[in-house]
């Protein structure tokens, strides 16, 4: 089975790789896998794969799971669903509601057209006010909350694998992945003793992929280039 | 009997004519025996408690409704809007490119790739769709993002404005007409027609003055259902039919005696004293939607 590689990133491979301005334009009908470092709405990472939907190709990822796994209270819905372990999440723009409900100290996500990155953390309520005044955009939009329980790390997935994790960690990864099938994200995941819990995902910059990440990522594409695996080939 | 969520936002209850229409929404679910409440945004976490939602709130793949409409659709609740119509109706290129895949009637248009920003191709476009064109964004709503060029500097300028959010826009072939069909769409079937009116002078059914910030809008004229023409109710459900079976409100123009598509809309505006004028069991139809 041949699986068509639309890809932004340059790779260190010998497989036959599109560019996505190349592929927008064509009328290609093969299973499709949209490698891009950011899936971001209304960017052409989303129109690789809305234009594989279109065309009536499998694609990896779909346009479903790119908006949801960057709708955070979605996502984590839909992980929860899947038995991935996840904290109690306060969606609103009300700093009392936040307080009342989840103390301190407090995780902060974006919920809105602008901002698709970054996140804050809150122990107090000075700092959750300025916090929900720059996330909430003057507190026009509604923030996603969640409790801090312990250490917050940023783990780089590709294709549902991680370097140098933990095995809970390790395991939240994979199941993101099998769940979502975003080949290239950064997770957030809090670690407390002996557990861990999904927090968001968001998108990774070109800069943060090292050459040790390209060549993991090379192997992968080839693997599923061969094997055609996530098409359920 | 079922317990109905209406999920809202203060700017719902701005304009009366809007809050009206939410009132009799109201009514029509008590009169059934069932509930009707609102839902704000602080109370996303009670969705469970409800058997339906129905979105009011402008609704986005980004925003807070796309929230809502995704959490109520994975607990398995009826919903208006659902998720799916929300993400092709909040973008019109998915739409168009529908439109294109299964031959819907509809206004010549092309598509425009941040990469493509350059004079071959925008000489092309003019070719192809004549001057001026009408450049839309794919997030338009409630006449917004949509502009029109007639030449390459100002196609540059909006084309340049419309790519900072968007790496795609949609072109289309310049339509002026009197009025825009509205065709209110429920589960394949029509609910409610309206004439949309051009303002005098203008485009677009809300246009700005000029150099001012206020937005003016045209009448709305509504006709009994069963007087619309027949090849208006087709053309409006073949579009309804690629997006979903939800709410929808088709514009559709009239040109040289043929009907064409500009848009379906998911989350469509029903005022009271307008849309809901020549047939008024709208409101009843939606809620026994809701509730089956």
């Amino acid at each position: 089975m041949t699986v068509l590689v639309v890809s932004n990133i340059d790779l260190p491979i010998k497989l036959r790789v599109m560019k996505p301005v190349t592929f927008l334009d064509s009328t290609i009908n093969e299973p499709t896998l949209n490698l891009n470092n950011e899936y971001r709405y209304l960017k052409t990472g989303y129109y690789v794969s809305m234009h594989a939907e279109i065309l009536g190709n499998r694609v990896i990822p779909s346009c479903e799971n790119i908006i949801d796994s960057s709708r955070t209270p979605v996502f984590l819905l839909r992980a929860a669903k899947a038995g991935v372990p996840t904290l109690p999440v306060v969606v609103t723009d009300s700093v009392k509601k936040i307080i009342k409900e989840l103390g301190f100290p407090v995780l902060l996500f974006a919920i809105n057209p602008f901002i698709y990155g970054g996140y804050k953390v809150a122990h107090n309520k000075s700092a959750l006010y300025r916090a929900m005044k720059s996330l909430g955009m003057n507190y026009k939009f509604a923030v996603c909350a969640q409790p801090l329980k312990g250490e917050l790390a940023a783990v780089k997935s590709y294709f549902g694998k991680a370097v140098n994790q933990d095995p809970n960690t390790e395991k939240i990864v994979q199941k993101v992945y099998e769940i979502f099938r975003i080949p290239l994200c950064k997770l957030y995941i809090q670690k407390t003793v002996g557990k861990a819990y999904l927090c968001a995902l968001q998108p990774v910059t070109k800069e943060e992929l090292s050459e040790q990440d390209l060549k993991i990522i090379s192997k992968e594409v080839s693997l599923i280039s061969e094997q055609g695996e996530p098409f359920g080939v | 009997m079922s317990n109905i969520a209406c999920f809202v936002e203060k700017y719902n209850f701005t304009d009366p004519r809007e809050e009206g229409a939410l009132q009799r929404f109201k009514v029509a679910a008590e009169k059934q025996g069932s509930e009707f409440h609102f839902l704000f945004r602080e109370d996303i976490s009670e969705i469970p408690k409800y058997d339906a939602v129905f979105i009011r709130a402008t609704t986005d793949p980004l925003n807070a409704a796309y929230v809502v409409s995704k959490t109520a659709w994975e607990l398995g609740l009826k919903v208006i809007d659902d998720p799916e119509s929300i993400t092709i109706c909040g973008n019109k290129i998915h739409q168009y490119a529908l439109f294109e895949k299964y031959n819907v009637p509809r206004i010549p248009t092309m598509f425009l790739d941040k990469e493509e920003l350059h004079h071959k191709k925008i000489s092309e476009i003019f070719d192809t769709l004549g001057k001026p064109v009408v450049i839309k964004a794919p997030y338009t709503s409630f006449s917004r993002y949509v502009e029109k060029a007639a030449c390459e500097t100002s196609f540059r300028d909006v084309a340049k404005r419309f790519f900072r959010k968007s790496d795609a826009l949609a072109i289309q072939k310049f339509t002026p007409t009197a009025y825009d069909w509205r065709v209110g769409v429920l589960n394949n079937d029509v609910l409610y027609v309206c004439k949309y009116m051009i303002p005098k002078g203008k485009w677009k059914h809300g246009a700005k003055l000029r150099g001012k910030p206020t937005v003016i809008w045209g009448r709305t004229v509504s006709l009994k259902k069963r007087e619309m023409p027949r090849m208006l109710s087709e053309v409006a459900l073949k579009a309804c039919s690629v997006v979903g079976k939800g709410l929808y409100g088709v514009d559709i123009k009239e040109v040289n005696g043929d009907f064409v598509v500009v848009e379906v809309n998911d989350n469509p505006s029903i005022y009271a004293g307008y849309e809901d004028s020549s047939d008024h069991d709208i409101y009843k139809r939606i809620i026994t939607y809701l509730s089956e």
